[in-house]
């Protein structure tokens, strides 16, 4: 039994890639990337003799914008726009510094910095006053759980099909493969809507968290970001032939979205050579929208990265998607040859 | 309107699945494909179906929406009910409203369906499936119906009835193309093709194929050369394909599963070249 | 060992208000092949599955080898279900390997055929030879009964005369089998023959004894698409036998009355019936009540 189960185990290459490959990136994650501390804050000096108030500054607050001319106003719209974790506005005793609460721990640290500063300096945190973690994690945790149903959710949604040995009645049917993945993806983009919507009123009920912004511009990030996990788990279904398999590979994704997207250990403690790595997830640029809707009331200009970013995503991913379903559906180079299933079971038949 | 595939060659990397094949599939006929697993048989049909790109060869078949095909898998959406499996597929191929009503209770009476339209697909037997992935099958009165081992694995009745299903749909017009294991539905068709290995060993109207038949089958209670016998019953029957058979031999008039199985000896043991 | 292999005394089985099997007494006796025939869901795998002890009798009893079919009993007995029991990712050899220590056993050696493929992941292997292996799994442990589920399905006529010759080496050798199948004509190769449908075992025997009264009428014409589609229309159980119609429990002179209407001239003549037949009947019977 033992024997027969190692052997079982060296033919699945995906669960094996899952046992080996799960500890050492975990290892690698928590070694590189868990870090609470944030070694340096963006900061922004607005106001008369900006550049000498900088010079005073000590080298944790990494000067990038100084505004002689500059306004509190100008702080603030520096901060909505996510440019700068502190902005120090001068011109007035004590000196005004104003902190970005959506970023928790540069947040934390700034406070706890500025403390030290004494009565020189007046901190006031914006977003996110009592720098409450949960303010923080809801948006998050928004974007992951479109991550979890478009991606785990879609892929075995389709890998059924293969299963059941329906995708070839599909194929010769007067359907186009845009159809099949449309009319099979449109489901689940409702029920994650719906729980979307769910999550942020309870969220915002439950933790009071606030919903400063444009809750179309929220909608909108939303939809990009479901067709990015949507796509993806078309994409993992034409890759796996088996439910169990679809979930392992959908695991595979989700993992590093969690620990890696910033949400909960910050992108700008991680050593670089492990942040580049968030850098290439979705939900991380999810996060950027949903934390600036809702907890700076970010306009939408100021997000255009984000925004940009996953809409190429949901491009090249739907493209990839469709064109291997395309092959799965349609002929061209037969995918695999056509084996007999073995013993005609009658209502069950395995791939 | 006369379907085909001509001189078709397919490859699987490196198997070839079918090698230099050539079928018709006349309308208003039913065309019985056999062999062995791995003879080609699913191949064949799914070239036909447009499911498999040939290497070399050409397909004859009309376009998708005139095309009905069943798989050899299990035809039908297990999550769904009857009526719900036939309406999809009726939807897909244009029919609506009353036609789609009136086409899905024809179908599911001629299925003998009609009392189990509520129930889902999973909870049919094997036979009733099969029944229902036919019918789905034909729903938009396909004018090229292909089916992949309709029969196999279902109880002698549903099998009958598959086969009225089929004839039915021939003297409508159809053409039919259709792949077994068993013999005996091979024989009631109007042309039979015998694969095996990817190549057709014979093929024809079963008189012609008796016809064309070389050689002698005996029948005895042991094997002169037992490379060349099989069982059949209680006694072996054993194929002389040139010599005549030495005397004391008792020679039987062969049936089709003598035919078949005494062409894949005949190539089996045949000399490599 | 003589004394009966296999048995069920007054077997009934029940889930909730439907009765799958419904006071079924039968027996396997060593040195002989008994076919299992039915529809599905006629109560024939749940009868199977109550003989080999993986599912408890409502009331009845059933012997296995003489005992409580336990897992000792089972020990001496060869099970090939439908779905093979085949670990479609390991090679045919790793599988006899498994089976064989699993048995305690010696390893079966595969035939010349299969020998080349030894190393083949079985669930690339066609379905004829993952049958063969399946087979050698089941017999490796030298075992007193053999339990087959549709051996043969799906497989071509050489690959089924093999296995048959398998069987029928077991039974020479003086093991039971016992073997469902749907193939008419392996009906005609076992030693006895038991029918079941809804449940209930309705006739046992010869094949003479499955047949029973049934009758047959033999139809010959011309346009035979044409007679049998008048007949199916007029509600006749109609079959199809090479290319001549028959017509099970029938009338000839009705059936005349039918076709002439048609405008279909043929010769009638009473035939023998077939096993088909008989279940045709059932089928017709069990979905009128």
């Amino acid at each position: 039994m033992i024997v027969k189960e190692f052997r079982e185990l060296v033919r699945d290459r995906r669960t094996l890639g899952l046992l080996v490959m799960m500890p050492l990136l975990l290892l690698v994650i928590f070694g590189y990337a868990a870090n609470f501390y944030v070694s340096s804050l963006k900061t922004a000096v607005v106001g008369p003799q900006a550049s000498q108030v900088a010079a005073q500054l000590p080298p944790f607050f990494n000067v990038t914008v100084t505004q002689p001319s500059g306004t509190k106003a100008d702080a603030e719209t520096l901060l909505q726009d996510n440019k700068v974790d502190v902005a120090f506005v001068s011109g007035q005793t004590p000196v005004l510094a104003l902190v970005n609460g959506s970023n928790l721990f540069a947040a934390q640290s700034a406070v706890a910095a500025l403390n030290k500063a004494g009565n020189k300096v007046q901190t006031q945190v914006l977003y996110n006053p009592d720098l409450k973690t949960s303010w923080v994690m809801v948006p998050a945790i928004i974007g992951l759980i479109l991550t979890f149903i478009g991606t785990i959710i879609t892929s075995i949604g389709m890998v059924r099909e293969r299963e059941a040995g329906t995708l070839e009645q599909l194929a010769v049917m007067p359907i186009k493969p845009s159809q099949v993945i449309l009319g099979k993806i449109a489901p689940y983009f409702l029920v994650a809507a719906v729980d979307m919507v769910i999550v942020t009123v309870l969220g915002i009920v439950l933790f009071g968290v606030p919903f400063n912004g444009n809750p179309f511009a929220f909608a909108l990030g939303a939809a990009i970001f479901l067709f990015v996990t949507l796509g993806l788990g078309v994409f993992i279904s034409t890759v796996s032939q088996t439910a169990g398999q679809a979930i392992q590979t959908a695991f595979f994704f989700l993992l590093p979205q969690i620990l890696l997207s910033g949400m909960i250990f910050p992108l700008e403690a991680m050593a670089a050579g492990v942040r580049w790595i968030g850098y290439l997830l979705p939900l991380t640029y999810f996060t950027m929208i949903s934390q600036g809707i809702m907890l700076r009331g970010a306009p939408i200009t100021s997000l255009w990265l984000p925004f940009v970013v996953l809409t190429v995503m949901a491009l090249v991913v739907f493209t990839g998607a469709t064109l291997r379903f395309r092959r799965d559906l349609a002929p061209g180079r037969p995918a695999s040859p056509a084996h007999k299933q073995p013993a005609a079971a009658e209502s069950v038949s395995t791939a | 309107m006369t379907y085909s595939v001509r001189s078709a060659t397919v490859r699987f990397g490196h198997v070839l699945a079918l090698d230099d094949v050539t079928v018709e599939v006349p309308g208003g006929s039913v065309v019985a494909v056999v062999g062995g697993d791995g003879a080609g048989k699913s191949t064949l049909l799914r070239a036909l179906a447009g499911e498999v790109a040939l290497e070399s060869g050409t397909i004859e078949a009309p376009p998708k929406e005139r095309l009905g095909y069943l798989p050899a898998s299990s035809g039908s959406w297990a999550a769904l009910t009857v009526t719900q499996n036939i309406d999809f597929v009726a939807g897909i191929y244009g029919l609506a409203g009353e036609e789609l009503a009136a086409r899905r209770a024809e179908l599911l009476d001629r299925a003998s369906l009609t009392p189990a339209a509520g129930r889902l697909a999973a909870q049919l037997s094997g036979g009733m499936r099969r029944k229902l992935g036919f019918i789905m099958a034909i729903v938009h009165r396909p004018e090229l119906l292909i089916l992949d081992e309709p029969s196999t694995g279902i109880d002698p009745v549903s099998r009958i009835d598959l086969w009225r299903l089929a004839s039915e749909a021939a003297a409508s017009g159809a053409a039919v193309l259709m792949s077994t294991t068993y013999l005996d539905e091979a024989e009631r068709a109007a042309h039979l093709v015998v694969l095996d290995g990817g190549k057709i060993l014979v093929q024809g109207s079963y008189d012609q194929v008796r016809a064309g038949f070389a050689g002698v089958v005996t029948q005895g209670a042991a094997p002169v050369r037992p490379e060349w016998a099989w069982r059949r019953g209680r006694v072996r029957h054993e194929y002389w394909p040139g010599a005549a058979p030495p005397p004391g031999t008792t020679a039987v008039p062969p049936d089709l599963e003598d035919i078949v199985i005494a062409l894949s000896l005949a190539r089996r043991n045949a000399v490599p070249s | 060992m003589t004394g009966v292999l296999l048995r069920a005394r007054q077997v009934t089985r029940r889930f909730g208000a439907f009765t799958a099997v419904d006071d079924v007494s039968m027996q396997v006796q060593p040195g002989e092949v008994v076919g299992l025939l039915g529809a599905n869901g006629a109560g024939k795998t749940t009868l199977i599955r109550m003989l080999l002890g993986l599912l408890a009798v409502t009331s009845g009893s059933v012997e296995l080898l003489g005992g409580v079919p336990d897992r000792e009993h089972r020990r001496r007995l060869g099970y090939v279900p439908q779905g093979l029991g085949l670990y479609g990712d390991l090679t045919a050899a790793e599988n006899l390997l498994f089976s064989a220590r699993a048995y305690d056993s010696a390893v079966p050696a595969l035939p010349p055929a299969l020998a080349g493929r030894a190393d083949v992941l079985v669930r690339e292997l066609p379905l004829g030879a993952q049958r063969q292996v399946a087979f050698l799994a089941a017999l490796a442990h030298s075992p007193e009964v053999l339990v087959l589920d549709e051996p043969t399905s799906g497989v071509d006529a050489l690959a089924r005369a093999a296995l048959w010759d398998t069987i029928r080496g077991q039974a020479e050798h003086g093991a039971g089998v016992l073997v469902t199948t749907h193939y008419m004509q392996e009906a005609q190769q076992c030693d006895r023959l038991l029918l079941m449908s809804n449940g209930k075992l309705v006739a046992q025997g010869s094949e003479a004894d499955i047949i029973g009264s049934t009758t047959a009428v033999a139809v010959r014409t011309g346009d035979w698409a044409q007679a049998f589609a008048a007949l199916n229309a007029a509600g006749a159980p109609v079959m199809l036998a090479g290319r001549a119609i028959r017509v099970a429990n029938a009338d000839p002179g009705e059936l005349h009355e039918v076709l002439t209407a048609a405008g279909i001239q043929a010769t009638l003549q009473p035939v023998p019936a077939t096993i088909e037949e008989r279940m045709l009947v059932l089928a017709r019977e069990a979905s009128a009540s």
